[in-house]
C-alpha cells in the first residue's frame, strides 16, 4: 500500500519559523488548483495498478483555501487512483476554520484531522506569527469533535522565545483535556531564511538553551506519556491504535507519490528499485510545466540498494519499535546485524541501542542522540 | 658597450607602509617611459598578489630607467625597490648597500615613523646620499613645513629643498628625478678589477632557475664566465646577465655600477644568498664585500594540514615557496593532536603570515597552525646546551639548569599622549625601559628591551590600537637572557593536548592558563560525554574549565516525505565531524588552535 500527499502552498500568512513553500496571498490558488487537477491526472496515469491506502493534504494550511479547491481534488483523487483508504488527513490552522467547513471535509471524506495549534498561550502565538488565539484554537478542536472526526492530531511546540516548561506541560494538558487522539511535538527548528532566523541573529528575540529545550522535552514526554499518548516516534505521540499511518509509511520506507508545489515522492520502479523524485519549487514553472502536459519533476533519484538500507536505518529508528528485523531481511536479503555490525556493537556498547528477536531500536538514550547514533551507520 | 659611469644613479626608496613609496615609483617609471602609461598597473614593482592586497613590499626588485636631464645629458637610474619591514631588515640593509642613495619620502600628514627612522639609520650606515621628498602635499591635512622641520630636527638633513610632491597626482616627480641625479653620487668602482657583485636579492624564475640580483661593485660580468659565490664557494657558468626594465631584459655584460641579474642554472635560491659576493673564479677578489650574514629565523611554528591527505600537497607547496625565500625553513614533524606536519622558521611575524597566506591562497591548503614560539636556549643539567623551538620538546623541569630566551630591542615613536598607555603596554610585556627621547615638542622615540616572545602574538595590533594607529615600532635582536619559563601545557578530557602547547613567563602562566581554557571553552562544541579542560604546569593544575555534554542531538521536526533532505542534513553535520581534529576522545575544530592564539 501507498501513500499520497496533496500539498496546499498557501497560508493565510507565513509563521515567523516556517520554511516550507507557502504563500500569504492566495490570488495564484485557482491557476494553482487547475494545474493541480492535472497533475493528479497525469500522476494517477503512471501510477496505475498501484494501490493507495492514505491520503493527507497538508501545507501552507489547506483550509486557507477555498473549500471547493479542497472537495474537487478529493474527487479527482478518487476518480484517479486506485484508493482503499484507510486514512485521510486534512491539516488546518483554528483561525481558517468554522463548522460548517469541518463538516464539508468530514463529508468529503476525511477521518483525521491535524490542527496546527502550536501552544495554547496567546502570547506565545503572537510571538511566533501564529494568526489565531488559545481559544479558538479548543473551538476547533471541540468542533471537529462535534462533527465527527475520531482521529484528531493537534501540533505542539517546545523551545519557542520566551517559553517555560510549565507553559508547555500546560498545553500538553489542555491537549490532554480536550481529549485529542495524537499530539505531534516538535522542538522549534530556526531555519535559515525565516524572519525568526533574523531576529534571533539581530539578537531582538532569544531562545531557550539547549539545556532548557532538553529539560522541556523530557517533561513534555513524560507528561503525554502519563496521560495516555504513547510515544511511536521521535516526535509523536497517540493513543492506542491512533498512529498516524501515513507517516508510518514514511518511517517504514514506503511508497508515496506526492502532489503539488515542492512534495516529495517515493516510488519503485518494476524491477524494486526506490526513485525518489520531488516537483519543483517555483509556483510559475509548476503551473507552466503542467499547462505544458510535462510534470514538474526535479532532482529524480535512484537510490541504490545501499543507501536504501542507510534510509531503513535513518527512518526506521526514528519510530520507538525500531527496524523491524525480518521486513529488513526480506527486502534486502540480509541481516541489518550483519551489514552495520561495527555500528551496532559500538552502539549496544554505548547503551543506545538494543536488538532483540524481532527489532532492532534505539534506546531512551538513542533516541535523543539519533543523529549522533545515525554517524555510526554512516560510511 | 658599457654605459658611462658619471651617468648611473644607483637609489632606493625608504618609506614607511603607506607612504607612498610604490606610487611614487609608479610615477617615476611613467615619467621616463619605462612602462608605457597603457601597461602601467599600480604598485608596479609589487608583483605579488599579497604585496598588492596588503600595500607592502616583500620581495626586492629593480628597474632600470633612462631620464633626460636638465643639462641634457641622458642618465641610467636604478631604483631598487626594498622590503620596508622590520623582519627583513637584513634584507633591506643588503639593497640599501647596492645604491649610492636613498630617496626618503614622508608623508606630509604623517611625518616620520620608526621604521623608516630605522631605515634611515641603516642607509646612513651605509653611507648613502639621503634625498629627502615630501608626498601627500595636495591632502588638505598636509603639512609640509612642519614635516621639513621634523626631518632637520631628528635626521639632522637639511630638507629645505626637499620636492614637495603628490605620488598620487604626479605632482613634482620631475624635481625627485632631478634631485636624484644632482644629489646622489654616480657608483665608483673599477670595471677592469676583479669581479665583485653583492646579491641583494635572488629570485627563482620557472626557466631559468634561482636569479641572482646584484650590483656589480668592480669588474665585469658577462655570459660563459665561471663564477664564485664567495660565501657557499659554490661555482657555476653564467649563462645570461641583463637588466631589469622591469622585465628581465639580457645583456652582453654588467659591469662595475650596474645593477642586474646573473643567471648560471642555479637550482635553488639557497645557493644564491641575499649579501654574498659572487667574484670571478678564473680570477677572484681578494675578498668579499662586507656585511654578509646567515638569516636566522626568529619565529616558530607548526603548519599541519586539515586535511591529513594533504600532507604531501603541503610538502610540495612548501618546496615552492622556498625555491624563491631562502629565509623560510621547515622540517617534519608530528603532533599527536595534528599528525603530520611541519615545523616552520620565519624571520619575524610578518614573515609568518605571509607564508601562511600565501600556503592558504596561491596553494589552495586548509591549515592548522599551533602557537608560534621562539627559540630557547636550554641550559641542561649534564652540562650540555641545546636549543628549543618546539614547546612538546621542552625537556622535564629536572632536567633543565636554566634557560635563556632572546630578547629585542624595540624602538618606539609615539606621539607624547600615548606614551603612558604605550610604556604599561610594555611593562606588561616584561619590558625594561630603557631610554625615552622627545624628537620634538610631541613626539617621543622610547627604548624598550622586551622579551620576543611576548611581542609575537599581539604586541604590533595592541601598540596599534592603543596609539590610535599612530606609534610605530622597530626592532632587532639583543641577546638571550636567562628566564623563569615554565611550559604550560593545556588536557581535555585528562590527555595532554600537545599542539596548545606553550612556553611562558612563570608570572603570566597562570592568567594565560586561565584565558585559554575559557577560550577553549568556548570553542569546543559539546560532545557526547562531558570534557574537562586543565591548564597545567608540570603536573600542578591551575585552572579548569567544562564542556558539558551534550543531551540532544536529533531532528524533531519532520520534513515531511522530504528524505532526500533529511539525509543532506545529516551528512552536512557528518562533514563537520570529519573537519574536527581527534585530541584522544574529544573532537576539536580545526579553527580552535588558531583561536586559542588570538588570547591577550
Amino acid at each position: 500500500m501507498a501513500g499520497i500527499y496533496l500539498h496546499v502552498p498557501f497560508c493565510v500568512k507565513k509563521c515567523a519559523y516556517c520554511d516550507f513553500v507557502s504563500f500569504p496571498e492566495q490570488s495564484r490558488a485557482d491557476a494553482y488548483f487547475q494545474a493541480l487537477y492535472k497533475e493528479i491526472a497525469m500522476a494517477a496515469a503512471e501510477c496505475g495498478g498501484k494501490k493507495f491506502d492514505t491520503v493527507f493534504f497538508g501545507g501552507g494550511t489547506p483550509s486557507a483555501v477555498p473549500l471547493e479547491f479542497i472537495c474537487a481534488a478529493v474527487e479527482r483523487i478518487s476518480a484517479e487512483f486506485d484508493l482503499e483508504i484507510s486514512e485521510a488527513t486534512i491539516e488546518c490552522n483554528p483561525g481558517t476554520v468554522d463548522m460548517g467547513k469541518l463538516a464539508a471535509y468530514r463529508k468529503a471524506g476525511f477521518n483525521r484531522i491535524s490542527i496546527g495549534v502550536q501552544s495554547f498561550d496567546d502570547g506565545l502565538l503572537r510571538s511566533i506569527g501564529r494568526i489565531h488565539s488559545a481559544r479558538q484554537a479548543e473551538e476547533t478542536v471541540k468542533l471537529a469533535r462535534s462533527v465527527g472526526f475520531e482521529n484528531i492530531n493537534i501540533d505542539l511546540m517546545y523551545g519557542l522565545p520566551g517559553q517555560s516548561e510549565k507553559e508547555y506541560i500546560d498545553s500538553i494538558e489542555r491537549g490532554g483535556l480536550l481529549g485529542v487522539d495524537h499530539i505531534s511535538a516538535y522542538s522549534l527548528i530556526l531555519e535559515e531564511g525565516t524572519p525568526l532566523y533574523d531576529w534571533v541573529k539581530e539578537g531582538r528575540i532569544v531562545l531557550p538553551d539547549d539545556d532548557a529545550v532538553y529539560d522541556m522535552h523530557r517533561a513534555g514526554m513524560a507528561r503525554l506519556e502519563s496521560l495516555g499518548y504513547k510515544r511511536y516516534e521521535i516526535s509523536n505521540y497517540a493513543r492506542p491504535s491512533c498512529q498516524c499511518r501515513h507517516n508510518i509509511n514514511y518511517w517504514d520506507v514506503g511508497e508515496y507519490i506526492g502532489l503539488g508545489l515542492n512534495s516529495s515522492s517515493a516510488l519503485r520502479s518494476k524491477s524494486g528499485e526506490l526513485i525518489r523524485f520531488k516537483n519543483c519549487e517555483s509556483i510559475d514553472n509548476y503551473i507552466s510545466e503542467i499547462n505544458c502536459g510535462r510534470l514538474p519533476r526535479e532532482n529524480v533519484e535512484s537510490i541504490g540498494r545501499e543507501n536504501e538500507m542507510f534510509e531503513w536505518i535513518m527512518l526506521g529508528l526514528r519510530k520507538i519499535e525500531g527496524v523491524e528485523l525480518g521486513r529488513f531481511k526480506a527486502r534486502f536479503g540480509a541481516d541489518v546485524c550483519e551489514v552495520y555490525r561495527e555500528a551496532v556493537n559500538k552502539l549496544e556498547n554505548m547503551g543506545w541501542l538494543t536488538v532483540d528477536q524481532r527489532f532492532m531500536r534505539l534506546t531512551d538514550r538513542g533516541l535523543d542522540m539519533q543523529n549522533s547514533a545515525l554517524m555510526e551507520f554512516m560510511q | 658597450m658599457a654605459y658611462s659611469r658619471e651617468l648611473i644613479r644607483n637609489f632606493c626608496i625608504i618609506a614607511h607602509i603607506d607612504h607612498g613609496k610604490s606610487t611614487l615609483a609608479d610615477r617615476m617609471m611613467e615619467l621616463t617611459d619605462t612602462v608605457a602609461v597603457r601597461d602601467m598597473e599600480e604598485q608596479m614593482l609589487d608583483t605579488m598578489e599579497i604585496e598588492r592586497e596588503r600595500g607592502i613590499t616583500i620581495k626586492a626588485t629593480a628597474v632600470r630607467m633612462f631620464y633626460t636631464h636638465t643639462d641634457g645629458k641622458k642618465y641610467m637610474l636604478n631604483l631598487i625597490d626594498t622590503p620596508g619591514h622590520v623582519d627583513f631588515t637584513y634584507e633591506v640593509s643588503r639593497s640599501l648597500a647596492a645604491c649610492e642613495g636613498a630617496v626618503l619620502v614622508v608623508d606630509a600628514t604623517q611625518g616620520i615613523e620608526a621604521q623608516t627612522l630605522a631605515n634611515v639609520y641603516l642607509a646612513l650606515d651605509n653611507d648613502l646620499e639621503i634625498v629627502p621628498v615630501i608626498n601627500k602635499i595636495d591632502l588638505p591635512s598636509a603639512q609640509p613645513e612642519f614635516v621639513i622641520k621634523e626631518i632637520e630636527d631628528v635626521i639632522g638633513l637639511p630638507a629645505e629643498e626637499a620636492p614637495r610632491i603628490s605620488a598620487k597626482n604626479g605632482i613634482n616627480i620631475d624635481q625627485v628625478l632631478q634631485q636624484v641625479v644632482d644629489n646622489i653620487p654616480a657608483p665608483s668602482g673599477d670595471p677592469e678589477a676583479p669581479l665583485q657583485a653583492l646579491i641583494f636579492d635572488s629570485i627563482y624564475d620557472n626557466y631559468k632557475g634561482a636569479l641572482s640580483y646584484v650590483r656589480v661593485k668592480n669588474g665585469t660580468v658577462r655570459p660563459g664566465m665561471r663564477i664564485r659565490y664567495m660565501a657557499t664557494g659554490r661555482e657555476f657558468d653564467v649563462t645570461e646577465v641583463g637588466v631589469f626594465t622591469p622585465g628581465l631584459l639580457p645583456t652582453d655584460s654588467l659591469t662595475a655600477g650596474e645593477v642586474g641579474y646573473i643567471s648560471a642554472s642555479i637550482k635553488s635560491v639557497a645557493e644564491t644568498k641575499v649579501g654574498d659576493t659572487i667574484t670571478d673564479a678564473d680570477n677572484p677578489a681578494k675578498e668579499a664585500l662586507p656585511g654578509y650574514k646567515q638569516a636566522n629565523p626568529m619565529v616558530f611554528c607548526g603548519i599541519y594540514p586539515a586535511d591529513g591527505a594533504d600532507y604531501e600537497n603541503l610538502r610540495d607547496a612548501l618546496d615552492k615557496l622556498k625555491l624563491n625565500d631562502a629565509s623560510l625553513s621547515y622540517e617534519p614533524e608530528t603532533s599527536m593532536a595534528l599528525g603530520f606536519g611541519f615545523r616552520c622558521g620565519f624571520l619575524g611575524l610578518l614573515h609568518m603570515e605571509i607564508i601562511q597566506e600565501r600556503l592558504e591562497r596561491e596553494f589552495d591548503l586548509d591549515l592548522v597552525t599551533t602557537s608560534p614560539s621562539v627559540i630557547y636556549k636550554v641550559k641542561l643539567t649534564n652540562g650540555c646546551e641545546t636549543w628549543l623551538d618546539n614547546p612538546s620538546n621542552m625537556p622535564s623541569v629536572a632536567e633543565i639548569e636554566y634557560m635563556e630566551e632572546p630578547v629585542v630591542e624595540a624602538h618606539i615613536m609615539t606621539p607624547s599622549e600615548y606614551v603612558g598607555t604605550i610604556m604599561e603596554l610594555c611593562q606588561d610585556k616584561r619590558g625594561v625601559f630603557k631610554d625615552m627621547t622627545y624628537i620634538e615638542e610631541d613626539r617621543v622615540n622610547i627604548k624598550y628591551e622586551l622579551p620576543l616572545n611576548e611581542i609575537i602574538y599581539d604586541f604590533f595590533d595592541q601598540l596599534k590600537s592603543r596609539s590610535r594607529g599612530y606609534a610605530s615600532f622597530d626592532y632587532e635582536l639583543k641577546e638571550y637572557v636567562k628566564s623563569d619559563l615554565v611550559k604550560l601545557d593545556f588536557l581535555l578530557n585528562g590527555d595532554i593536548c600537545d599542539a596548545l602547547s606553550t612556553i611562558v613567563h612563570r608570572d603570566k602562566a597562570y592568567a594565560k592558563g586561565r584565558a585559554v581554557a575559557e577560550k577553549l571553552q568556548e570553542v569546543i562544541p559539546r560532545q557526547q560525554f562531558e570534557i574537562p579542560i586543565q591548564a597545567a604546569i608540570g603536573g600542578k593544575i591551575i585552572a579548569r574549565e567544562t564542556v558539558r555534554a551534550v543531551r540532544k542531538d536529533v531532528l524533531a521536526k519532520c520534513y515531511g516525505g522530504d528524505i532526500s533532505r533529511k539525509k543532506k542534513l545529516l551528512e552536512k553535520q557528518k562533514e563537520g565531524k570529519k573537519r574536527m581534529r581527534q585530541i584522544g576522545t574529544v573532537s576539536l575544530p580545526s579553527d580552535a588552535f588558531m583561536s586559542v592564539l588570538r588570547i591577550n
